[in-house]
């Protein structure tokens, strides 16, 4: 049996050079083709480190993107950026606004993922921002409800979705974040992401996190995909507690086993210890292993030293159970 | 009738120097401006925005709240025994404020909204009235660390806000407003009984007019909500459409701050619409109680865009006011 697959949620971090770069871009200083330049050269940065870790499953590291959600509101028709609005503390985002009839132009992101493909011989993961986030995390001066736009926007979604599987994609997911802050919003929710993969077949998942699980478990295992990925790390594994005292986890998890919020790289006994209270509630495989959440708000160093730890850790349980890929 | 607004206003602009305050803060935390010119700054934005929202036709103002970090942490972090923690999603919104947890006994260490205040109404033209984020609010929202229960941090968390209240009136604020959102969000119902007796703890020899404003939910399924110690209640009418019910059963002697302006969405309203639900309530409610306002504080817009929404909604409630004169 093969399981225990290693693999990341998304974002990695920007080297200081390229968020410099990206500043001076935005206040007219940088041409766009040296960004463009300054992101390819990242985007091999990052893959050449996934390759030699060995990662399972690797990721573009998304050096394009700024935000999940205004990135792919600037592509697409419909949308325009908001002025800045507070976040929290002295932090302030773009929020995105529905303005029209939402309409994909061009793809978002596959241009990057085959990029990314052509430097690795490991499936690269196609990422996307699901709807309902999408919707959720922008303003409404459009559509008449919200249900109207969620769904416009996962039509636009699935145009992408349907592209990354024509050109290769293995695994595709669809993060939706929000899905866990309103949980009453949970079946629009489902009814969005099934428009998303409608007749998809790569393996698909998605990322969900902070909020109100026991309000959304065990429905949330009604969202159509494969994979529900969830942080685990910084809440102690207290979800998996929750999956045995509820319902049977009955889907593929893939469980973040360290915290991205934390400065402080785990020790592998710390991260294997997490991988078994997984076991215990998900064979190996159906089990995925990954990071809390994206890694992007840590230095390239800790993200590094982090992906390493749960490299190392992985390897030593595969071989503890004997996995065929140990 | 008239209009006011729930407290806090976005502390930067988009236009050109419109972000100072934001520089300032940023500085301080570098240890590159002492607090004394951050408190400067602070000030002129506050100036800034109080003429904004009298430009816009307000009739009752705030100082805008821009020295809060967020609802919470501004006053749990003036008390003595909460520490600020780290970042957690504030309601069902996508903003974020720092988690207080209780490390020691909850005391109140001397007045801390006063001169806020008193700085804020001697630069206001317009009548402006002080906000105090409850006991309830606070507390709900905190860790409980070193208490044993919820009730018991509650309890000394409003006797802590009892004796800023207590400072506050003795300043002659137009009225003081209390902040209570977490009482109506649908999951913490089953605090009913704590929360009552918070207020009158928190009201306990308050000699002011008080409102009690709550949002994100409805105060439906809380018994005599209306009978609670305050001559006013605010209510969020957008997120809390439940509360529509209770508008016919609303008593004659309190104001009403009735929140229909959607401060967490772009779109505006039209004026017939704010025209035609604010002529409904007049039959429940005389129009003289009623404060028509957004429904949450202005910080989930850009500014330009809040600046917007309170002018249409100024010339929406005149046209209310002539519509049922």
């Amino acid at each position: 049996m093969e399981g225990l697959w290693t693999t990341q949620v998304g974002s990695l971090p920007k080297p200081p050079a390229l968020a410099k770069a990206r500043t001076d871009f935005a206040r007219g200083k940088l041409p766009q083709t040296e960004l463009v330049a300054l992101e390819r050269e990242y985007t091999k940065f990052w893959m050449d480190f996934q390759n030699e870790l060995g990662l399972d499953i690797v990721v573009d590291a998304e050096m394009y993107r700024g935000d999940m959600a205004t990135y792919f509101a600037e592509t697409m028709q419909g949308m325009e950026i908001s002025g800045l609005v507070r976040s929290y503390g002295n932090r302030y985002y773009r929020k995105p606004i529905a303005v029209g009839p939402l309409q994909r132009v061009k793809p978002f992101t596959l241009d990057w993922w085959q990029y990314a493909q052509n430097l690795t011989d490991k499936p690269v993961k196609g990422m996307i921002t699901g709807p309902y986030t999408m919707a959720e995390w922008s303003y409404n001066n459009y559509y008449a409800t919200q249900e109207e736009f969620v769904l416009a926007m996962a039509a636009v979604l699935h145009e992408e979705v349907a592209d990354l599987e024509r050109a290769g994609a293995q695994f595709i997911q669809i993060d939706e974040p929000a899905v866990s802050t309103r949980p009453e919003d949970l079946p629009l929710a489902i009814r969005a992401m099934a428009v998303v993969v409608d007749g998809i077949s790569a393996t698909t998942g998605t990322h969900i996190c902070y909020g109100d699980f026991e309000a959304i478990y065990p429905k949330m295992l009604e969202i159509p995909v494969d994979v529900i990925d969830l942080e685990m790390a910084n809440r102690d594994f207290d979800l998996l507690d929750l999956f045995k005292r509820q319902a049977p986890f009955s889907k593929k998890l893939a469980m973040g086993v360290v915290d991205v919020h934390s400065h402080v790289v785990e020790d592998k006994e710390q991260v294997k210890a997490g991988i078994y209270k997984g076991l215990d509630v998900v064979p190996a495989d159906r089990l995925f292993i990954d990071p809390d959440c994206g890694l992007k708000t840590r230095t390239v160093d800790e993200a590094q030293a982090k992906l390493a730890v749960i490299v190392a850790a992985v390897k030593e349980v595969r071989q503890e159970l004997g996995l065929d890929n140990a | 009738m008239i209009s006011t607004v729930p407290g806090n206003y976005p502390k930067i602009a988009n236009r050109p120097g419109g972000q100072a305050l934001r520089r300032a803060i940023s500085s301080f935390d570098r240890g590159r401006i002492a607090a004394e010119e951050l408190a400067a700054v602070a000030d002129s934005v506050t100036v800034e925005v109080i003429g904004e929202q009298e430009r816009a036709g307000i009739d009752v103002i705030t100082d805008g709240q821009v020295r809060w970090q967020d609802p919470i942490t501004y006053v749990a972090g003036n008390l003595q025994g909460y520490e600020i923690g780290g970042l957690i999603r504030y309601f069902d919104t996508n903003t974020f404020y720092r988690q207080p947890e209780a490390t020691s006994t909850i005391a109140w260490q001397g007045p801390f909204l006063v001169r806020d205040y008193e700085f804020a109404r001697d630069h206001a033209a317009k009548p402006l009235k002080p906000v105090v984020t409850g006991p309830y609010s606070v507390a709900k929202l905190s860790l409980l660390g070193i208490y044993a229960d919820l009730e018991t941090l509650v309890m000394d968390t409003a006797k802590a806000l009892n004796q800023e209240m207590k400072a506050l009136a003795a300043t002659n604020p137009v009225l003081i407003q209390v902040d209570e959102p977490a009482i109506v969000w649908h999951r913490y119902k089953d605090d009913w009984d704590i929360f009552r007796e918070a207020m009158d703890v928190l009201m306990d020899g308050v000699d002011a007019k008080t409102v009690l404003r709550t949002d994100f939910g409805d105060a439906t399924g809380l018994p005599d909500f209306f009978a609670l110690p305050f001559q006013g209640f605010g209510l969020d009418m957008v997120h809390g459409k439940q509360n529509q019910t209770l508008i016919s059963d609303f008593p004659d002697d309190r104001d009403l701050i009735l929140g229909i302006i959607d401060a967490r969405n772009v779109r505006m309203e039209t004026e017939e619409a704010v025209v035609d639900s604010v002529t409904l309530v007049t039959q429940h409610v005389a129009a003289g109680r009623l404060a028509v306002s957004p429904n949450t504080g202005l910080e989930f817009l850009p500014r330009e865009t809040a600046y917007d929404k309170l002018q249409n909604m100024v010339h929406a409630v005149k046209k209310a006011q002539e519509a049922v004169a």
